[in-house]
């Protein structure tokens, strides 16, 4: 479950990056394909490590990023969440390509209005 | 009079990991300039990172100086194996981690005696998938796949057979006794990763072994140009 130490080091970059005095409401990361990364267990990670902490009750979301696949029969080119895939074509060996990023891309915060116009 | 809530989107582009690999990074640097390959051996629980390592360690003997890090949940039986073969053995239990971090790594290598060192050979955690996205500031990633494990195991993990500089399918001499369709296992390799070498080793009947060890010489040679993932 690599998922819970991608979600501890989030939870420890969101702190450094949250606006002090605001309540974090969601936070949002973008994650290439190759990553594996499964959403059910991400979130419930995510939930573990916040319970108790500032974080608690915040909202993780999740941009996962497809595959490319590429046709070397017809030229297609598709995105899908699996790899391997046979094209319309027929063609049973599309070449997949993906990303490994994963990056914090925002993080959303609540902040009481008064606080806000003192900052 | 604060009843009004503002919310504000922040956005913040940064990796998720930068702390780690920016320890990484920084181990990467140290082993570079004192010239010490060092490779991160991932496979399934069981494929034969440690036999491997132990046949290795066994053909080096007199002829390279190498220390092993070696991370397992809960026991110091592969340290135990390894320490036969070479004096500078490092176990790092993992607990629950299913992988090493760049920080064990550092915390691992204040233990050792880097001065006569030239290769550090590290073994990850039994897991083919968790292991991949950690960067422990070695310069190849090395995949191990047995053929006991199913000829379906590279497509099922792409990350691996994507980001390894050299994958090992090991337990060839056990080909005679299961169903492994070597065509099929080379051809997801090739869709996922057009230039891999694939070497095909028995770390105990040594068969092929010498490609593997040839590998290793030719990438210390090279400086062992660091491939980071990205
Ligand atoms: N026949 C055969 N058996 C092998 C080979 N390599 C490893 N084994 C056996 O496979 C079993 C597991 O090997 P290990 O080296 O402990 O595997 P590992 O990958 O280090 O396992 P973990 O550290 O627990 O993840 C042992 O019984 C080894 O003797 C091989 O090439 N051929
Ligand atoms: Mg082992
Ligand atoms: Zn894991
Ligand atoms: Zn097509």
């Amino acid at each position: 479950m690599h998922e819970f130490s991608i979600a501890e080091a989030l939870a420890a970059q969101v702190l450094r990056h949250a606006p002090v005095g605001g309540r974090v409401r969601e936070v949002e990361i973008r994650v290439g394909a190759l990553r594996g990364l499964e959403p059910e267990a991400m979130k419930m990670s995510w939930d573990a490590v916040t319970h108790d902490t500032p974080l608690a009750g915040s909202v993780l979301r999740l941009d996962l990023r497809p595959w490319s696949l590429v046709c070397p029969a017809c030229g297609r080119t598709w995105e899908s969440p699996v790899p391997f895939e046979t094209c319309r074509c027929g063609e049973t060996s599309p070449r997949p390509t993906a990303g490994d990023e994963l990056n914090l891309m925002s993080i959303t915060v609540d902040e009481d209005e008064t606080t806000a116009e003192e900052a | 009079m604060s009843e009004s809530v503002r919310t504000t989107r922040v956005p913040v582009v940064e990796r998720v990991l930068e702390v780690n690999d920016q320890l990484a990074a920084t181990t990467r640097a140290d082993l570079e300039r004192r010239g010490i390959l060092a490779v991160d051996i991932i496979g399934a629980p069981g494929s034969g990172k440690t036999a491997l390592l132990e046949a290795t360690l066994r053909a080096l003997k007199g002829r390279r100086h190498p220390a092993v890090l070696v991370g397992d949940l809960a026991t110091r039986r592969d340290g135990d194996r390894l320490a036969r073969w070479c004096d500078q053995v490092v176990q790092i239990s993992t607990g629950q981690g299913c992988h090493l971090d760049a920080g064990q790594i550092r915390d691992a290598l204040m233990q050792v005696d880097l001065s006569e060192v030239d290769l550090l050979l590290i073994e990850n955690v039994g897991n083919l998938i968790c292991p991949v996205g950690f960067d422990l500031g070695q310069a190849a990633k090395v995949g191990v796949f047995a053929v006991t494990d199913g000829d379906d195991k590279a497509a099922k993990h792409p990350y691996l057979v994507q980001a390894a500089d050299v994958l090992l399918l090991n337990k060839i001499d056990l080909l005679p006794y299961v169903s492994f369709d070597g065509p099929l296992f080379q051809a997801d390799v090739r869709l996922l990763n057009p230039t891999v070498p694939i070497l095909e080793v028995s770390s105990t009947t040594g068969a092929g072994l010498d490609a593997w060890l040839d590998w290793l010489d030719r990438k210390s040679a090279d400086g062992g140009a660091s491939t980071p993932i990205a």
